[in-house]
């Protein structure tokens, strides 16, 4: 039997764009590099970073890690995209140990903006133990 | 040691502060046993907010892994979180010493997102008070002379560079191996 792990953010970009401007190494402690890069060159990086960071929750979510403070993790959840664009999502450290854990197999997370939101949604699966 | 530069109030104030510019929200409606996600609504990205200001206030570097993490890297896979996401009973005993107070509602079997539910200003001020009690006897250029002026960043009154205190990782590892050393958890 497939096991089903949901979850879903949304993230306020002023919100995001004003903690970045006033928390020097937010951005650089939050986001990896390449997702950096791929923000950064976009008419509107904090609607990509907001869409990011909603991914990264949505995905924390979905493994049931609750953040208690500035936490390594968000950096160990990379969104990546394939040649076609589509989102996809990388794990590391920590939040591939959580993963394996749950013995979850597959991964998929979607991302949306408007106006001033960024939404994400992350849904994770794995044969129930 | 324990330094008496920053006093505990000193420290439940800036969290207060902390807490209070990230969600305005009055000072006055903010107590120490608040939780910050079920009495102030805090969200995620507030969470950040509240903890980067905290740092830049004291001039201290809070823990990025947190303790379970610590547990697990350092006892092994499973050793406090089981398949299911539920806390085992060590990592409940772990918690419970940690934080110093009792945790009603988190037994073994607990579910791990349960836990940021626990976490209140008090809780993190004790947080910050165990880094800033990490003060070393002497500055590295060799004078035993700190002072504040502020009553929350501590700096050498010799040299002027501000005290380095130990990482909040590199104090749950500490922490993690004493207790083991004495109690022998696992
Ligand atoms: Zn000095």
């Amino acid at each position: 039997m497939i096991k089903i792990h949901q979850g879903v953010d949304m993230v306020n970009t002023s919100k995001l764009r004003d903690i970045c401007m006033r928390h020097e190494g937010f951005v650089s402690e939050i986001f990896t590099e390449r997702e950096r890069e791929y923000c950064m060159l976009k008419k509107n990086p904090y609607q990509h970073l907001a869409g990011r960071f909603a991914a990264k929750e949505a995905c924390l979510k979905a493994l049931g890690w609750g953040l208690q403070g500035i936490d390594s993790i968000m950096q160990e959840i990379e969104v990546l995209h394939s040649p076609s664009g589509k989102p996809e999502l990388q794990l590391k450290g920590w939040a591939r140990k959580l993963a394996t854990k749950f013995g979850i197999t597959g991964r998929t997370v979607s991302i949306s903006h408007s106006g001033d939101y960024a939404v994400s949604t992350v849904i994770l699966t794995g044969e129930k133990r | 040691m324990t330094q008496d530069f920053v006093t505990g109030e000193k420290v439940v104030d800036a969290v207060k502060d902390a807490v209070a510019e990230t969600l305005s929200i009055e000072k006055d409606t903010i107590k120490p046993e608040s939780s910050l996600i079920n009495d102030l609504d805090a969200e995620s990205l507030d969470f950040l907010d509240i903890n980067y200001r905290i740092e830049q206030t004291f001039g201290i570097k809070m823990a990025r892994h947190f303790i379970l993490e610590h547990i697990e890297e350092m006892f092994g896979e499973g050793s406090a979180i089981d398949e299911d996401g539920k806390l085992t009973e060590k990592a409940v005993e772990l918690l419970k010493i940690r934080l110093g107070e009792e945790l009603p509602g988190i037994t073994a079997g607990t579910d791990m997102d349960d836990i940021p539910a626990h976490i209140t200003v008090q809780s993190i001020a004790n947080g910050v008070m165990d880094i800033l009690d990490t003060l070393p006897e002497k500055c590295s250029c060799g004078a035993s002379a700190w002072a504040s002026d502020d009553g929350a960043k501590v700096k050498c009154s010799s040299c002027g560079e501000p005290a380095a205190f130990t990482n909040g990782d590199d104090l749950s590892q500490e922490w993690l191996r004493k207790v083991q050393e004495e109690k022998k958890i696992f």
